[in-house]
């Protein structure tokens, strides 16, 4: 058939053409230089580097995933919302392959979201502090393993955080699939996306078997990196975590699969 | 299966929760013409139009668009079609330009020329450039109808159309789409509930009712025929009474016409007579003539109100 991309460049013309993108991303940047900023010229004795670093990131990357939850909520609802979904989809193409295409933009901007973060946090922390060789991932992000460098740990976190990314996307994506309303979609995802955490504590408490398998518990990747000779983290490997997140993968696409090609377009 | 028709229903049937919406509608649209939809609100014009253009599932029949069904060979089936369904919705935060791109990106073909052509022809020369957020409703409905007709479709779809325009837009438009199906044979298929609409648009009309196509009617039966039938004519004159007189007197029944019978009345300060087309010029040289003063003529042929109400029975459909 002829050219998928397409759809993908018309997607992306819809998520880049808004301000709203380049209102978060602003904010996003300007976040991490003001707190470098301030925490470089108000203390007496200046945090290093990868300090900053660490801080900024345990504090900024919560807000990359409810800006790309915001994208992937809105990328389908909105078309309904808005009624331009009729348009959208009396077209020669399948509607699989819009979804398809909803669903690449989405990933794109998660991970353009991610990369800028990635660069920020870097530039703006060498800029203010310079760059720091040499320093162990145990002193500034508190890894167990004392062999690891702070520059291999920021590059494997970032990696795992893209993963825990594409299943709380994929999330979203699917209640903007399968909700008509964009407003319903975005405040069902951002629920689950800022409660997951208290609600994986919660979940924690609980001593049955299946509370293993819950979404929640397996979001966070970042503490399996560094864990050095331990091995296993709470009775779970990353192994475990990856599957079970997988599994979930796999049961949003379909159920975003299912209901978006299936469904009666009215009102 | 090159036949004139461009789009087929076969038994179209569509129930949602046990409710029969479409029953059984069979239809067939010929090429080129200006076909109406017509039916009172709720009697399933939109689900109808959302069937066609696959955007609801039949539960019942077969559409076919070009020859290709709409249920297993949409992709090729579609792109016959140009459509605004409902209201013309765009993308507001985009220009009209990035629209149109947007939607030229989704058919093969379709370069930046026959976007600008478009344009042109939807006269949005001016303020393509602007949000779409800023346009009128006129200009939001012409931008619709130039993404219906980028990929020069053989089949234009358009829901309840003039909905929300002013006369002059209504005027326009409906100029426009008569231009389209004469001059590029495009077969233009609308649904309204506006009759009078319809009938200085359509050349037949299709008139359905709580889920049935209960009449098709041509509008556009040649001249000849409809000269043969006299049909009642309003005269507005300062004294009709007197020129009901005159007109008795001077016209005997059995004239030339072999005893036709003449029916003239004064109704509400206006004389009503059946007359032919060829006998109003006459009636007014008479009145003229002996001193009545003409104010208007008007010719009362039977509108498609008239017949819709006759054909519906004149209920409405809840």
């Amino acid at each position: 058939m002829f050219d998928f991309g397409n759809l993908v460049l018309n997607e992306n013309m819809k998520i880049y053409r808004r301000a709203r993108v380049w209102i978060m991303w602003g904010l996003m940047v300007l976040a991490v230089a003001a707190v470098s900023g301030i925490a470089y010229s108000s203390s007496a004795n200046p945090p290093s580097m990868w300090q900053m670093v660490a801080i900024e990131m345990i504090v900024m990357m919560p807000l990359v995933s409810i800006f790309a939850v915001i994208v992937a909520a809105d990328i389908v609802a909105g078309e309904f919302t808005a009624g331009t979904i009729k348009l959208l989809l009396i077209r020669p193409w399948s509607r699989s392959k819009i979804l398809l295409s909803k669903y690449a933009a989405t990933l794109l901007f998660g991970f353009f979201s991610m990369a800028l973060l990635y660069a920020a946090l870097l530039l703006v922390n060498i800029i203010f502090f310079g760059y720091e060789k040499g320093i162990k991932a145990a002193e500034v992000f508190g890894a167990a393993d004392p062999a690891m460098s702070a520059w291999s740990y920021f590059n494997q976190s970032f990696f795992m955080q893209f993963i825990s990314l594409i299943v709380t996307v994929t999330l979203a994506f699917m209640i903007s699939s399968v909700f008509r309303s964009g407003a319903l979609a975005i405040g069902l995802s951002l629920f689950v996306v800022l409660m997951g955490k208290t609600l994986g504590q919660l979940f924690g408490l609980i001593d049955r078997k299946w509370v293993d398998y819950v979404l929640f518990q397996h979001l966070d990747l970042t503490r399996y990196i560094g864990m050095g000779s331990s091995g296993a983290n709470g009775g779970m490997t990353l192994g475990f975590s990856l599957a079970v997140l997988a599994g979930y993968y796999v049961i949003f696409m379909a159920l975003s699969w299912f209901v978006f090609t299936r469904r009666d377009v009215a009102a | 299966m090159e036949t004139s028709a461009i789009v087929q229903f076969r038994n179209v049937t569509k129930k949602i929760g046990g409710k029969t919406i479409i029953d059984g509608l069979t239809l067939d649209l010929p090429r080129g013409e200006v076909f109406g939809f017509l039916g009172p609100n709720g009697s399933g014009k939109t689900t109808t139009i959302r069937m066609m253009v696959g955007l609801m599932r039949m539960t019942e029949g077969e559409i076919r668009i070009g020859g290709a069904s709409i249920a297993t060979d949409y992709e090729k089936a579609i792109r016959h079609v140009g459509a605004i369904v409902e209201n013309p919705e765009m993308y507001k935060y985009l220009t009209g330009y990035q629209n149109l791109l947007h939607f030229a990106r989704m058919i093969p073909g379709v370069g930046r020329n026959r976007i600008d052509e478009v344009i042109r022809l939807a006269g949005l020369d001016k303020r393509i450039h602007d949000k779409v957020k800023t346009y009128s409703l006129g200009m939001r409905q012409r931008l619709g109808v130039a993404q219906a007709l980028l990929h020069k479709p053989s089949l234009l779809i358009l829901d309840e159309p003039t909905n929300g325009l002013d006369p002059a837009g209504i005027r326009e438009l409906r100029d426009y789409l008569r231009k389209l199906a004469e001059e590029e044979g495009i077969t233009v298929f609308v649904s309204s509930h506006l009759l009078s609409e319809m009938e200085l648009m359509c050349d037949q009309v299709a008139i359905i009712q709580a889920g049935k196509l209960i009449d098709i009617r041509s509008l556009r039966s040649g001249d000849g025929s409809q000269e043969a039938v006299p049909v009642p004519v309003q005269f507005e004159l300062d004294r009709p009474d007197e020129a009901l007189a005159i007109i008795r007197r001077s016209i005997r029944p059995a004239g030339d016409d072999g005893g036709r019978e003449i029916r003239a009345s004064v109704r509400e300060g206006l004389l009503v007579i059946d007359a032919l087309r060829e006998d109003i010029a006459e009636l007014n040289a008479l009145l003229v003539k002996e001193g009545i003063r003409v104010y208007g003529i008007r010719s009362k042929a039977k509108s498609l109100e008239d017949q819709f109400l006759e054909v519906t029975g004149g209920e409405s459909v809840v």
